[in-house]
């Protein structure tokens, strides 16, 4: 089936938030994908959450528009119900065998109208899995691709069924497929599943119908879950007035589940459930989180949890509950459990408890791994280093999301990009072609045409036709001025009729379409496609939706319905008449990438991009490249740092494609995505200035260690930083070698109030150090005072070997930190409050060691310049935290590594890597297409007032040189905002003009002349 | 709004819709307009305060419907008559119980005075 495809072609299995990524990611650089999923629909967990922390916005609406992009990249193949059977041969040329279920349905002539499962919801399989009263309920609407699956073992009238379809897509004799497919390289983004509660019977889970786990209560709070979002609890549909967390429940777990890693995201999730339940009921609501320690250590998420402390009053108990009772009168549960200054358990009783479930490798994904021969860990993940943090043992197949190890979406996302740029690796450019063009027509131009408007209705089966009478829909809309035709087609948005629309637009002369039907946020795109193959210009549509906002809101009062319809088309055509072909304007791609900061991430990235086969600027403000990498000892897997670095130093050096420019800095920089000139200046030989042409940024200008005036540090020379540790260690300096006692302090810095963020990588470095120590000397004594241990993920197993080893770790508070004292004959001593004695005790340490926070670089000059704004830490802005955490807010800009937010060698690399297959998805195109519906200033008309540049939120109008307002096209995302707020009404939304507006308020009221 | 329509939530028949990209895209001559037509009330649909897709787009809105308020009321017209509404999208039960709401307002309110004059 590839035959006559370049063989850049890539195989992403998985198709949950990673593997639609990485998907993306190569498709846009110009690699052919296969995305292969083994349920009927792609999204994967990400679909059931009901909001995404931190911003609590609807997960639905943030996830969507990113799934329908699936179906526009048009070199992706979506291959669901499939699974690998097989794989053989090697990098550059896999032989896959892949296994497809029948579908029992034609996705090409479904509608996803729903009639099928309306009459026989047991056998209909909307989405698969996890939610209890699945297929039932509608859980994942905008589900991709838009079609159905049959079960049909469960189906005992397969003929009525097949009746059902008004579009006749049911196919009861589909059967099982077996294709083989070449491609060059494989990403593997299979996830993971939820740790099943039943493993741990005290809980009662399964037992006690109020216990449910975190997803299950994500579902109860979802507006498109089984209670359409009303908080009640399963035994007796009562509110519940207490709600308690259990976390690490299959996480941090040896005895009885054998997952002794931490999951990373429980902390996180569990914070955000307490707060939406939290703004929904405020004081009418009491949550208790029982935890081990909080770890919220992802950018700005420790000031999430802080605000779920102090602004919405969640309670937090530090203690792991060991047993859930149930009253079997009240269905209310007890909870039993022991603080850690008490020797005596206390019970409380709560409505519900939710159990916070961590991931889990499936067995079918750990047979997968051992199918494809590559290494896994103890655990069941793959293993991978951490200079090379998405390839597996095997060339050629990589690894991004849960398979690799618990994560969140952020980070997930970032794999997913960096497994993207690996995957796509070693394709020369022109073997790859961007996927947009699709050999459309010309566009016809219209402008001397009188305007010829036609109107297609939709039934959309029972959801329409069954309410509104279209026929006379139909009829009304021939009658209305400028209308050509008018005519019902069934389903419109099948491909049947989206034919028979380009067919009547090209015999009759069509030059405006109107479709009555769904909501433009359903099929608009796909409309617009549809017009564009005919020769028109994509803007010339206008959609009446009679669907969303009539039949379905009124469905027993069909005659008003039925008058409501002929409104809104009427309204539609109004604005139809208006409508005018947008241009759209192409700008040729500089195939270059400027990348700033000559750190680890700075230089991975600039080597990413010279081995795609494209040029890279590195630029460097000192006089070498490395940052503070060479400073750090091990990685926390335990990999020697500086031979690395080293390594990677000659290698960008080396390459031809990558021009190193040492201290030198950006002096100015002009334009936008896909084509921006940058004047570099030199800071050692007068000045030097240099003007590079690029395509993309990445910045990858880093932080440092926090240098602390606490703890006597720079006072007395045995109080040291974890870089000023990893060098004395390194170098077997006395100061370390002949001590017999070692502290280590967390937090210096760090979750204070001046500096509330979490540096995320000290708890694990303090742990790395503490073990090499232990290892190196067993007989001294190694403290560690510390708030929360957070050794997220698989850093989990160097907390436990600690342990094991004999580091005593003893907790203090915020409020009652270490007293550090420089005694008689400069001898430290510390005094520490220890939580779980409930008394202080004294060490006296021969050597200190700060675990310090990570602080960005100063550059605010270099980011005021380049547009790019940073959170109240310092550290820089992302487009969106959740989704598009590698993008700058400025299109065509990405950042790297500590400049970011903190993050271990792996993480940034990772970054770097994922930047490199961002930037990619503009290099590979030969033209930037920009306009469409944007704002755009009629120069005669303007004061040159500035509320424009005032008033946009993206900084898209400025003055230009002509003296009048200029809007960026490529910053514009066409809110209208200044449209609407400029005096002088001297700027236009296209689409959305005033008259056209205008036109459609007319119309709704007047019944219109014909 | 759609997301009324999802649920299959009834709302009144009489509602029509215009849509915009953003709620900051609606002007005052828009409302007047629509006044002046003899619709009888007219609500601006943005998006949740602090939760605007565009930033800031809602926030100008308000400050639209609050100015043509005041317009309606020196005109002799109720300023009950314009009203602004924040959503997310996901708010379908709200929604439509905002719009039984106003529907109920404007219905205590009677038709538009310009509407009568219209029809004398």
């Amino acid at each position: 089936m590839s035959d006559d495809r370049p063989n850049a072609s890539v195989m992403v299995v998985g198709g949950g938030m990673a593997g639609i990524q990485a998907s993306l990611d190569l498709a846009e650089a110009g690699c052919t994908v296969y995305l292969v999923e083994q349920s009927p629909a792609i999204g994967g967990l990400m679909t059931q959450l009901d909001r995404t922390f931190p911003t609590n916005n609807c997960d639905l609406c943030t996830i969507s528009p990113h799934l329908a992009e699936t179906r526009r990249g048009l070199n992706i193949e979506l291959l669901n119900l499939t699974q690998i059977k097989d794989v053989q041969g090697e990098q550059g040329n896999f032989k896959v065998t892949l296994i497809s279920k029948p579908r029992y349905i034609d996705t090409f002539k479904c509608t996803a109208c729903g009639e099928c499962h309306r009459k026989f919801p047991d056998c209909v399989n909307l989405t698969p899995g996890l939610d209890h009263r699945a297929p039932t309920c509608m859980r994942y609407p905008k589900v991709i691709p838009e079609a159905f699956s049959i079960d049909m073992e469960k189906c005992k009238d397969v003929d009525s069924l097949v009746k059902v379809c008004p579009a006749g897509a049911i196919v009861p004799d589909d059967s099982e497929k077996v294709m083989e497919i070449q491609v060059s390289s494989i990403v593997l983004a299979p996830g993971a599943e939820l740790f099943d509660p039943k493993e741990l019977p005290d809980y009662g889970y399964g037992k006690f119908k109020n216990v449910v786990t975190g997803l299950e209560y994500e579902r109860l709070l979802s507006a498109s879950g089984p209670t359409l979002g009303k908080l009640v609890r399963p035994s007796d549909g009562k509110v519940p007035k207490r709600i308690a967390w259990i976390q690490c429940v299959g996480s941090r777990n040896i005895n009885q589940a054998d997952t002794p890693y931490c999951s990373s995201v429980c902390c996180m999730y569990a914070l955000k459930e307490g707060i939406i339940t939290k703004e929904r009921f405020r004081d009418d609501i009491e949550l208790v989180v029982f935890y081990m320690d909080m770890r919220t250590t992802w950018k700005d998420y420790e000031l999430y949890y802080q605000r779920a402390k102090d602004e919405y009053g969640i309670k937090f108990v530090r203690s792991r509950p060991h047993t859930i009772d149930c009253d079997p009168k009240t269905d209310d549960l007890l909870i039993t459990y022991t603080l850690e200054k008490h020797s005596q358990p206390a019970t409380e009783t709560f409505d519900m408890v939710v159990l916070s479930t961590g991931f889990r490798v499936p067995a079918s994904v750990i047979e997968l791994g051992e199918k494809l021969g590559i290494q896994l860990n103890e655990h069941g993940f793959v293993s991978t280093s951490s200079f090379n943090p998405v390839a597996t043992s095997k060339p050629g197949v990589y690894v991004c999301g849960l398979f690799e190890s618990p994560k969140d979406i952020p980070e997930t996302l970032i794999q997913a990009s960096a497994a993207a740029c690996m995957a796509g690796k070693g394709f020369p450019p022109s073997v790859k072609k961007a996927g947009f063009d699709d050999q459309l027509p010309p566009e016809r131009d219209v402008s001397a045409e009188p305007v010829k408007i036609g109107v297609f209705v939709c039934d959309c089966g029972y959801n329409i036709g069954s309410v509104v009478d279209v026929d006379k829909v139909a009829s009304y809309a021939q009658g209305l001025r400028n209308v050509e035709l008018a005519e019902v087609v069934g389903h419109g948005c099948s491909n049947e009729s989206l034919q028979r629309i380009q067919q009547v637009i090209k015999e009759k002369g069509l030059n405006r379409v109107v479709i009555g039907g769904c909501s433009p946020r359903a099929f608009e795109l796909k409309f617009q496609d549809c017009i564009r193959k005919a020769g028109l210009n994509r803007y010339l549509l206008e959609m009446a939706n009679i669907r969303d906002q009539d039949t379905w809101v009124h469905m027993d009062k069909p005659e008003e319905a039925t008058e409501k319809a002929k409104d809104i088309v009427r309204m539609a055509v109004a604005k139809a008449s208006l409508i005018e072909p947008l241009q759209e304007v192409q700008l040729e791609v500089k195939k270059a990438v400027l990348v700033i900061g000559g750190g680890v991430a700075g230089m991975e990235a600039a080597l990413g991009i010279a081995e795609q086969g494209y040029k890279a600027y590195l630029i460097e403000k000192t006089s070498q490249l490395g940052g503070v990498a060479p400073k750090l000892r091990t990685t926390w897997k335990g990999e020697q740092i500086a031979p690395y670095v080293d390594s990677l130093i000659k290698r960008v050096q080396e390459h031809p494609d990558v021009e190193v420019l040492l201290e030198t800095e950006v002096e100015s920089t002009t334009g936008i995505i896909g084509n921006f000139v940058t004047t570099l200046v030199s800071s050692n030989r007068k000045g030097d200035k240099k003007v590079v042409e690029h395509g993309a940024t990445i910045l990858a200008t880093g932080g440092k260690e926090y240098k602390p005036t606490e703890y006597l540090y720079g006072e007395h020379p045995s109080v040291l930083t974890h870089l000023d540790f990893d060098q004395a260690f390194t170098s077997n300096d006395p100061k370390i070698k002949e001590a017999e006692c070692a502290v280590f302090i967390q937090c210096v810095g760090s979750r204070i109030p001046e500096r509330p963020y979490c540096s995320r990588t000290c708890c694990t470095h303090s742990l790395e150090s503490a073990i090499a120590l232990k290892e190196t000397k067993p007989e001294m004594d190694v403290y560690v005072l510390y708030r929360d241990m957070r050794s997220y993920g698989f850093r989990e197993d160097l907390y436990r070997k600690a342990r094991e080893l004999g580091v005593v770790f003893a907790r203090y508070e915020l409020e009652h930190p270490p007293e550090l004292k420089n005694e008689d004959g400069n001898k430290l001593s510390i005094t520490v409050m220890d939580q779980i004695l409930g008394k202080s005790i004294k060490i006296s340490p021969d050597v200190v060691v700060l675990a310090t926070a990570i602080v960005p670089n100063e550059n605010k000059k270099l980011f005021d310049m380049l547009k790019i704004p940073v959170n109240d830490d310092g550290f820089l802005t992302e487009a969106h935290t959740k989704l598009r955490p590698v993008d700058a807010p400025i299109n065509g800009v990405f950042i790297a590594g500590l400049a970011h937010c903190p993050k271990s060698i792996d993480e940034s690399i990772a970054q770097a890597n994922a930047a490199v297959a961002r930037a990619m998805t503009i290099l590979a195109r030969d033209v930037i297409t920009l306009g469409g519906v944007v704002a755009t200033v009629i120069p005669g008309k303007c004061a040159v007032c500035l509320t424009c540049v005032r008033t946009c939120p993206y900084g898209a109008p400025s003055i230009g040189e002509d003296g009048h307002a200029v809007i960026d096209l490529a910053e514009c995302r066409g809110c209208g905002i200044c449209v609407a707020e400029c005096p002088g009404k001297a700027i236009v939304l296209q689409h959305f003009t005033d008259d056209q507006i205008i036109a459609k308020i007319d119309a709704s009221v007047a019944v219109s002349s014909t | 709004m759609d997301q009324a329509g999802s649920m299959r939530l009834s709302y009144p028949a009489s509602v029509r819709t215009i849509r915009v990209p953003c709620a900051g895209r609606v002007d005052i001559i828009h409302l007047l307009r629509a006044i002046e037509d003899g619709i009888d009330g007219v609500c601006v649909i943005a998006c949740l305060e602090g939760d605007c897709h565009f930033l800031t787009g809602n926030l100008k809105a308000q400050k639209k419907v609050q100015y043509v308020k005041k317009v309606l009321e020196e005109l002799g017209i109720e300023p009950e008559r314009v009203e602004i509404f924040n959503f997310s999208s996901g708010q379908g039960v709200e929604f439509a119980e905002i719009a039984k709401q106003m529907y109920e307002r404007i219905k205590a309110l009677g038709p538009s005075p310009v509407a009568l004059k219209k029809a004398a």
